[in-house]
């Protein structure tokens, strides 16, 4: 039997539906999504998630006794990301192929950073299984294999040296912000859009917080007064990113990373709205949930499946864009997109979690 | 594919001979000229720009030597051009056409993103970088995912506006040619968007569309086989480096337009 409805489920299943739409540029409901009043946006809360997620599993009774097992789990789940990750890519680049020959137009096979591939295939398929070479809006996985093949290192930080293991995540955010340093991509020379350095820092952020001991607990035992101080940062940055009231880049002191609003850096700003975001919005799932059973337990289901619903959304989010290419975008093609597009990510969660009962009652 | 193989070889051999020319010029031919404008071989058709002044990029030249450029936008390396692990070809041809310039490129491109994601970028790298010139490959995208033009517009207007403020130059590169998108209705809307922004605007663009189409046009007069991808093959990508330096080259020695008495 699935596990029932909870708000960590609920909460990754809404950050899927984010990144599902937020995929499609340009598509009339991504005015709807929560990054229209907030800083962050559905990449912070997935990697957030994800961490939270590995604490779980450190915490777990079977976990808890065996840390050679806890590890090869960990590099196992690693490997099950990558794998995921390559074939997503892979039906990427066959999708991008087939819409190309489909409309006459070799343009499409540019898209997304798939020119490389197509044009110098040898040197582009040994970065695409390095991950160092990615599709545009196929980039956060490669991140998230980073972060799994870091985290038996994690958990043996936590298990053995517990107080070191924030301090070293936040001695590298900053380091990574202020010398700045970053992923190199190749073939294609530039930057892996999501730095991992910066960004391991929200993934460990995630697994702190999820414990009931040290720091995670010291949060839920102030989560009052923390959501009384957090409310106005909510409030303000929304303000700020509703009227752009963001101070002038050039304008800023050195190091500018540490002041600038910057996605691909986690920046101070981007990270601290995040925390004050999760510390209000952790209050409200209780008071709605109940309410909205259907909506719980559809978010939830996605959230419970969240690699192959990330997966079937990432390809979904392509062919979204390629049908509002093809078909003169509208607010009708974009519902339909749109419509289509959750129901089928359902039917993935569905179908997941059928055959995990297949697979536990054989 | 044989076809569009020969086109590449052709491009790249000419792209390579118009480097040893300049390499090869004796040392009072080269003491003579300090600038040698380069050349666009006649396998890449017609530049289509304007001699439109680069006044802060002169600025850099005269008083450092050294110009540093950021290519954003869509496929930002395609226009780079060159073979793989070299310096790229616009920073080649920069650094022998005009003696003693020391380039620095810097690529900061996301393949899809569109012109307002990248708009919110480029204030960060220009923050972190200091560029004196900007590349920004822009529109294919935004036409694909059928960006409202006004909208559109409005990005990339108000963009411009807060690099000139900042004493960044910007070069734009407008969108593919491909005929079968003559007929496109959205596509052609933000070519013309982007004409008028350019226009209005002041600021030099790469009309990479209108060399294409000339060149697709003089292929087909000639009886040759029209290139059916110009501009997706590495061959395209050295004529687009070859437009590029030309356009900088004429951009960073062009007289400032006076402005117009009050």
């Amino acid at each position: 039997m699935p596990r029932q409805a909870n708000a960590v489920d609920f909460w990754r299943g809404f950050a899927l539906v984010s990144i599902f739409i937020n995929h499609i540029p340009g598509i009339w409901f991504e005015r709807l999504t929560h990054r229209n009043l907030s800083v962050s946006d559905s990449a912070e809360l997935f990697v957030f998630l994800a961490g939270w997620s590995l604490g779980l599993l450190v915490s777990s009774r079977s976990a808890a006794t065996n840390s050679a097992l806890l590890v090869f789990r960990l590099g196992g789940r690693a490997v099950t990301i990558y794998a995921a990750q390559i074939l997503i890519s892979s039906i990427a680049l066959a999708l991008l192929a087939s819409a190309a020959y489909a409309f006459d137009n070799p343009l499409i096979l540019e898209w997304h950073n798939a020119a490389a591939i197509f044009q110098e295939p040898a040197l582009s398929h040994i970065g695409l299984v390095l991950l160092s070479h990615h599709l545009g809006y196929f980039d956060i996985l490669p991140l998230y294999v980073v972060l799994m093949l870091t985290a038996p290192a994690i958990a043996m930080l936590d298990r053995f040296a517990r107080p070191a293991l924030l301090p070293l995540s936040f001695a590298l955010y900053f380091a990574a912000l202020i010398v700045p340093f970053t992923a190199r991509t190749w073939p294609v020379e530039g930057q892996w859009f999501f730095n991992p350095f910066t960004w391991q820092a929200m993934f460990v952020l995630g697994f702190v917080l999820s414990r009931n001991m040290g720091v995670g607990a010291i949060v839920r035992r102030h989560i009052d007064g923390i959501r009384i101080a957090a409310l106005p940062i909510v409030l303000v940055t929304a303000v700020m990113v509703v009227w752009n009231w963001f101070p002038d880049p050039t304008a800023l002191p050195e190091p500018k990373l540490l002041f600038l609003n910057g996605k691909s850096f986690l920046t101070p700003i981007r990270l601290l709205q995040f925390l004050a975001l999760i510390a209000v919005f952790s209050a409200i799932y209780g008071l709605f949930a109940p309410h909205v059973p259907w909506l719980t337990e559809f978010l939830s289901s996605l959230g419970r499946n969240s690699l192959n619903v990330f997966c079937v959304a990432s390809v979904l989010s392509l062919v979204g864009q390629i049908i509002r290419y093809r078909y003169a975008a509208s607010f009708l093609v974009d519902t339909v997109v749109v419509l289509v597009g959750l129901g089928l990510l359902w039917l993935t969660a569905t179908v997941s979690e059928w055959r995990e009962r297949q697979k536990s009652q054989s | 594919m044989a076809r569009a193989a020969k086109i590449t070889k052709l491009i790249r051999a000419a792209a390579l001979l118009a480097i040893a020319q300049l390499a090869s010029l004796s040392p009072t031919a080269r003491a003579q000229t300090d600038t040698q404008l380069p050349t666009v071989p006649k396998e890449c058709g017609e530049i289509a720009a304007a001699d439109t002044p680069l006044p802060h990029g002169a600025t850099a030249l005269r008083e450092r030597k050294q110009l540093r450029i950021l290519a954003i936008g869509a496929s930002s390396a395609s226009m780079l051009g060159g073979a793989r692990d070299t310096m790229p070809l616009l920073e080649q041809i920069l650094e022998r056409s005009i003696k003693g310039l020391d380039v620095e490129i810097i690529n900061r491109g996301v393949s899809g993103e569109l012109a307002a994601a990248a708009a919110e970028r480029l204030k960060i790298e220009v923050a972190l970088n200091h560029p004196d010139v900007i590349l920004w490959q822009v529109g294919t995208n935004d036409a694909f995912a059928q960006v409202p033009v006004e909208e559109f517009e409005t990005t990339v207007r108000d963009m411009l506006q807060w690099l000139r403020k900042h004493n960044v130059d910007a070069i734009l590169i407008g969108l593919h040619y491909m005929k079968q998108l003559a007929a496109h209705e959205h596509y052609q809307a933000i070519r013309a968007s982007l004409r008028r922004i350019v226009a209005e605007e002041g600021v030099l663009r790469i009309g990479r569309y209108e060399s294409s189409e000339i060149l697709a046009r003089t292929m087909r007069e000639e009886g040759h086989p029209e290139p059916s991808t110009f501009g997706l093959s590495e061959g395209g990508y050295n004529c687009m480096a070859q437009y590029l330096a030309r356009a900088i080259a004429v951009g960073l020695f062009a007289k400032p337009t006076p402005k117009p008495l009050p």
